[in-house]
């Protein structure tokens, strides 16, 4: 494109509120759903999708009718969303949570926590507003969406605050100055802008005054940067398919970083043995590893995956196996090409791994799947099944239960060598052979003296202490426990840690 | 008596793991690890002291053993000589005690088909959960598996899911000889090079009502094959009060109390 071009082409996001964070797999059938009506889907994040609206729309017979058909296919999987067109993806979001669009209770919050740093990827402002479950039950009424008319993006965005670019820093900094709304804002000079706020300032500018934050690659690239590996024979399972994505997306960005570019979108492309070719395209800004293009790819065919099998979302893993008689090749194509203006990876942390351990991990994961292979994070928590927290190998997470506080009622060390993952169920007599029963203020009926687990052979009890009582969670109905613990030696010389909950004996752990 | 054992223990263990890649009982194999052809001689030459450790056409590892903690150095004078297979008894803290001194020096450990360990007692007893990776269920293609992981991780804990045939067995101690790792194996595994073996036992600290599991005082075995054939018995805290694994003393007199503070609070 020219710079003629500058000025963004219409752009029709649809959005919906209140989307749970990180739930791709369902807002799938989403995109799928507008899709049907309009090729070339970008997905910005789980819960917003954005098309290029302009042929669309004439082919729809106008916006109006094109917001409606989408709203419409959308509602009728069972999601209610919001439709914003205005020029460029910026204004089309603002617009489609603009109040007055559908049910727009919560419209007034888009963008004001945001929580991304860019503003060049201003797009994803307002994430962390979101929360909850997309409201299946309503469904939007048709005329819901908000139309912004071509070259009226400036003045629609003006009265917007300055928080909505998504920019913290400037949204901190601006209104201090006494700059308030993005009208204010594109007041200045573009070259003020820069000078003051440096390169995000820039492009902030640039968004605030209706524009695209970064200028297009004036002409495709002349070179062919989308890399592709067939499968032979096809692959029935997506794992394989992924663990070859992330060798795939490697060669991608080597071969736009030697031409010193970066792609604002990258297009999935996966064909299958009987023809079938899906695509989609996901927002990529330069910034996404190669193992989140793969996660992305993931994503993707578990969301297939879902569709095929007609059943719900969340039902089922993604390595469950793709339908259409296997894959017989992935294809990832760069699209929209920028220049990359570089960003500096941490000193520490990605190396830490050497490459040999994981290789051997991925290939494991190739294997078995990706959730196979986990790293065991040390947590806090009371029972020793809750002091470890399992992270598939390569994602970040942090330990379910934060270690470092005191968790009262904690057991002491030594930490039990076995930890079972689901507990063992088991028997525990007293010398007359009935089973030995802990009161409401934790009293033994009698001493245990012989214990069976699962079905093993009876051993006598020689040492044992406890009852330990722990109540945990009595404020949280659904996982509040009352329980009773002890320590049991049986007479081969082993120690076991057993509970007591409902009348019923556990064993949770084994001290060998 | 004992938190002072533990304390000297944790301050020797990284230079008893030096100590064991420089001791002068120890084949040091050339560096030329991953080149079969280069250097195979001297390998023969100076892995003499071990034999049968480096066999022709196989790669040499950059140090031929891999450091145990302290208190097993009695059982496995040298440490975990790479290549080899060790067995442990049916799972329990000897396994993870075996691997705590190799991974508590910078291995990275793999465990195979064993849902059940305790990464808290995994910890206490030296072994960096950064540097572990846990596959709890290998599926029928385990075989691969290990196969793949001896391939990354110098250290694999592993629980066969059934016997294996010998056929199979073979081909996986010859990936362990190609890779140069140490395989572990919580269970039977009849070519296995060295052997240990809980043989008495004994939990401390706790009586009939009263009390709570302090430590055990155990009795550990080490025999096999070749220069490990004599067999060796020690008394071990497996584990210690601090969940550390050091040398009891021999007299099993010992039960006295070594934490006052039980018997100040009644």
């Amino acid at each position: 494109m020219t710079s003629a071009s500058d000025a963004p082409c219409r752009v029709l996001v649809v959005w919906c509120p209140d989307w749970p964070d990180g739930d791709a797999r369902a807002f799938e059938q989403v995109v799928t759903a507008v899709e049907g009506l309009c090729p070339r889907v970008e997905v910005l994040y789980p819960g917003a999708c954005a098309v290029g609206a302009r042929g669309p729309a004439r082919y729809f017979g106008g916006e109006e009718a094109l917001a409606v058909k989408i709203t419409d296919a959308v509602a009728c999987h069972g999601f209610a969303c919001r439709v914003g067109v205005a020029d460029g993806v910026f204004a089309a979001q603002l617009a489609a949570r603009a109040p007055g669009t559908g049910r727009a209770a919560h419209a007034g919050r888009a963008g004001r926590a945001g929580r991304a740093a860019r503003a060049g990827r201003a797009a994803r402002a307002g994430r962390a507003g979101r929360a909850g479950t997309p409201d299946a039950a309503v469904i939007v009424p048709s005329g819901a969406a908000m139309i912004v008319a071509p070259g009226e993006a400036p003045a629609f965005l003006a009265p917007h605050p300055v928080s909505s670019l998504g920019n913290p820093e400037l949204a901190d900094l601006l209104p201090r100055l006494g700059i308030r709304t993005l009208g204010d804002f594109a007041a200045l000079s573009a070259a003020e802008a820069a000078n003051r706020f440096g390169a995000q300032g820039a492009l902030a500018h640039r968004l605030a005054r209706g524009l695209d934050p970064r200028p297009l690659v004036p002409r495709p690239p002349s070179a062919d940067l989308s890399v592709s590996t067939p499968f032979e024979p096809p692959v029935e399972q997506s794992e394989p398919v992924v663990f070859a994505a992330k060798a795939l997306a490697e060669r991608m960005h080597a071969g736009l970083a030697a031409r010193g570019l970066a792609c604002v979108r990258v297009q999935v492309r996966v064909i299958c043995a009987d023809g079938q070719e899906f695509t989609r395209l996901w927002r990529h800004d330069g910034l996404l590893s190669a193992l989140a293009v793969a996660e992305r790819v993931r994503w993707q065919l578990g969301g297939w995956q879902a569709a095929h099998s007609g059943a719900a979302e969340g039902a089922g893993d993604a390595d469950e196996g793709v339908q259409a008689g296997g894959i017989t090749l992935l294809r990832l194509v760069p699209d929209q090409l920028v220049r990359n203006t570089g960003h500096q990876l941490g000193l520490w942390g990605d190396a830490v791994i050497n490459d040999r351990v994981a290789r051997a991990a991925l290939r494991v994961q190739a294997l078995l799947g990706h959730g196979s292979v986990v790293r065991p994070l040390l947590a806090g928590g009371r029972n020793p099944a809750d002091q470890v927290t399992l992270v598939p190998f390569g994602d970040a997470a942090d330990p379910l239960f934060p270690s470092g506080r005191p968790w009262p009622g904690r057991l002491p060390a030594p930490a039990p060598a076995t930890v079972f993952p689901v507990p063992l169920p088991a028997r525990v007599t007293d010398e007359s052979g009935a089973t030995v029963t802990i009161s409401g203020r934790a009293l033994v009926s009698a001493p245990p003296a012989r214990l069976s687990a699962h079905g093993e052979p009876w051993l006598a009890i020689t040492s044992w202490a406890g009852p330990w009582p722990i109540t945990e969670r009595w404020w949280q109905p659904a996982s509040a426990r009352r329980r009773a613990r002890f320590q049991l030696v049986a007479e081969d010389g082993s120690a076991w840690l057993a509970t007591v909950q409902d009348g019923q004996w556990l064993i949770e752990a084994g001290y060998d | 008596m004992g938190a002072e054992v533990a304390e000297v223990a944790q301050a020797t263990r990284v230079t008893q793991a030096t100590q064991a890649t420089q001791g002068p009982r120890v084949a040091q194999g050339p560096r030329v690890a991953g080149l079969p052809g280069l250097g195979r001689d001297d390998a023969l030459v100076s892995g003499g002291a071990v034999p049968g450790a480096v066999r022709p056409g196989e790669a040499v590892p950059d140090d031929a053993v891999l450091p145990v903690l302290p208190a097993l150095q009695g059982l496995l004078p040298g440490g975990l000589r790479r290549g080899s297979v060790v067995t442990a008894g049916p799972w329990g803290l000897l396994c993870l005690a075996l691997a705590a001194g190799a991974s508590a020096a910078g291995a990275w450990c793999a465990v195979v088909g064993l849902p059940q360990l305790g990464v808290a007692a995994a910890a206490g007893a030296g072994l960096d959960p950064g540097r572990m990776l846990l596959i709890a269920d290998p599926g029928p293609g385990w075989p691969q598996v290990v196969a793949s992981l001896l391939d990354g991780f110098e250290l694999v804990l592993f629980r066969p899911p059934d016997r294996p045939s010998a056929q199979l067995r073979r081909r996986i101690e010859a990936t362990v000889r190609r890779f140069g790792g140490v395989l572990v194996v919580a269970g039977e595994w009849d070519g296995a090079q060295t052997r240990l073996l809980v043989a008495h036992q004994e939990w401390v600290g706790i009586g009939p009502g009263h009390g709570r599991l302090r430590a055990r005082r155990a009795q550990v075995v080490a025999d096999g094959r070749g220069a490990a054939a004599r067999p060796r018995a020690r008394w071990l805290w497996l584990p210690g009060p601090d969940g550390s694994v050091t040398i009891a003393d021999e007299a099993s007199g010992s039960r006295e109390p070594f934490w006052p503070e039980i018997r100040s609070t009644g």
